[in-house]
């Protein structure tokens, strides 16, 4: 079974070698650790009934369905918490390029509506995980957020990831209740993908089956980004942006 | 016709089946369709295009799908698609309605596919979902709607098809 770098099975210190695979400078370590502290007690069980049904509710996604009253395993709680991370990602990149302003209006247009997306898929995902949620590690988005060409290729990477890392994870999750919503952010997430290709003049669709890509590779193009900075070292804000594609 | 529960029942080889029959079903549906507004000629530009990449990709829907069913595959039906093919106007406004059913359809039958087969739909309604924000673009429409696509049952899927003409035979 996958181990995700959110895996709450794990005691969440140095022993732990997916952690550390996917450590990005300490600051995925810190989140985990503090997850681990906020849910010890009740790392393996969650009851999602009241949570599942909250998130639901704000997706619109009126159940009301008795079985999402499941216990949430450990593996979803771990494939959860990395969507948690990425969504908080992805929810501030596109909201902070909003409030900056310094993109095309097109541009601007996508990033509102994708935007207000994210943070409906982030505000679901942390109300499933309950007292399992993580806290936002808080990003730095250096000159992506107000540079066009920059902020585009990064909107197509992350778009293109997600919907791969979604039907990765999908076929792994537990509880077919999870699974129902996870395929309905998933397809989304593929017009997203879409969207901005198109918006950039790359062709929407390129192929009939589009393949996952891993929990590993989605950590390795987050990691490129630099985005990603640990409070132990204190360059939030004067960190040049690596990532330009 | 019988098509796959709307209410979740514990995946099984069978259930597998039967949803893919019903997926079947909707690429035989898309496939022709294009087949048809291409072969018509009333498509110009980059709606002329999408249907053509389109097209090939519902082809390799039918094929996959055929391939998994093997001899359980359902027969393909003869469409009637009426002047829906041969405008360019009312092919938009169908394949709008065609791609984003698509996807809510495959959507409700997620949870129900054991891990496998839901690895294999997933592909394809990634693809779907592409499709029906390119279309929807083109369309001057919205081509991310919602936050959540959420799932409809087979039977809603269907009911959606045929009030909007699209699930004629002859």
């Amino acid at each position: 079974m996958m181990k995700g770098p959110f895996d709450p099975s794990s005691s969440g210190t140095a022993d732990v070698p997916t952690l550390a695979e996917f450590d990005l400078d300490g600051a995925l370590r810190e989140m985990a650790d503090e997850a681990f502290t906020l849910s010890r007690g009740d790392l393996f069980r969650l009851s999602a009934t009241a949570a599942a049904a909250g998130a639901l509710v704000g997706l619109g996604l009126a159940t009301g369905d008795a079985e999402a009253a499941a216990t949430m395993s450990a593996n979803d709680i771990s494939i959860l918490r990395f969507d948690q991370v990425l969504e908080y990602l992805q929810a501030g990149l596109y909201t902070e390029a909003e409030r900056l302003g310094a993109l095309k209006p097109e541009t601007l247009a996508w990033a509102r509506v994708v935007g207000a997306h994210e943070r409906a898929h982030l505000q679901a995902i942390t109300k499933l995980l309950g007292t399992n949620a993580v806290k936002n590690p808080g990003f730095n988005y250096g000159a992506v957020t107000s540079d066009e060409t920059a902020f585009l290729k990064t909107a197509v990477a992350f778009e293109d990831l997600t919907a791969a890392l979604l039907k990765w994870q999908a076929p792994r999750l537990d509880s077919r209740e999870i699974v129902a919503v996870a395929v309905s952010l998933h397809s989304v997430e593929t017009r997203h993908s879409a969207w901005i290709r198109h918006l950039v003049g790359l062709e929407p669709a390129t192929t009939p089956f589009d393949k996952p890509a891993s929990q590993a590779e989605m950590a390795a193009l987050i990691r490129s980004t630099h985005f990603v900075v640990s409070r132990r070292t204190k360059t939030a804000g004067k960190k040049k942006p690596g990532y330009t594609g | 016709m019988r098509h796959a529960a709307a209410a979740p029942a514990a995946p099984s080889a069978a259930q597998d089946q039967q949803i893919l029959n019903f997926a079947l079903l909707l690429e035989y549906l898309q496939e022709g369709f294009y087949s048809d507004a291409v072969k018509s000629g009333a498509l110009k530009g980059e709606v002329r295009h999408f249907a053509e990449v389109v097209g090939e990709h519902e082809r390799a829907h039918v094929a996959y799908l055929q391939k998994a069913l093997g001899a359980r595959a359902r027969q393909r039906p003869t469409f009637a698609f009426g002047d829906k093919t041969q405008h360019e106007r009312s092919f938009v406004d169908a394949a709008v309605v065609l791609e984003n059913v698509g996807v809510v359809a495959y959507n409700g039958q997620a949870a129900n596919l054991t891990r496998p087969v839901l690895a294999a739909a997933a592909e394809i309604v990634s693809v779907e979902g592409r499709h029906a924000a390119w279309i929807s673009d083109l369309a001057g429409r919205a081509p991310a709607p919602r936050a959540a696509d959420v799932g409809i049952s087979a039977g809603e899927a269907l009911r959606i098809l045929r009030s909007a003409g699209l699930l004629k035979t002859r």
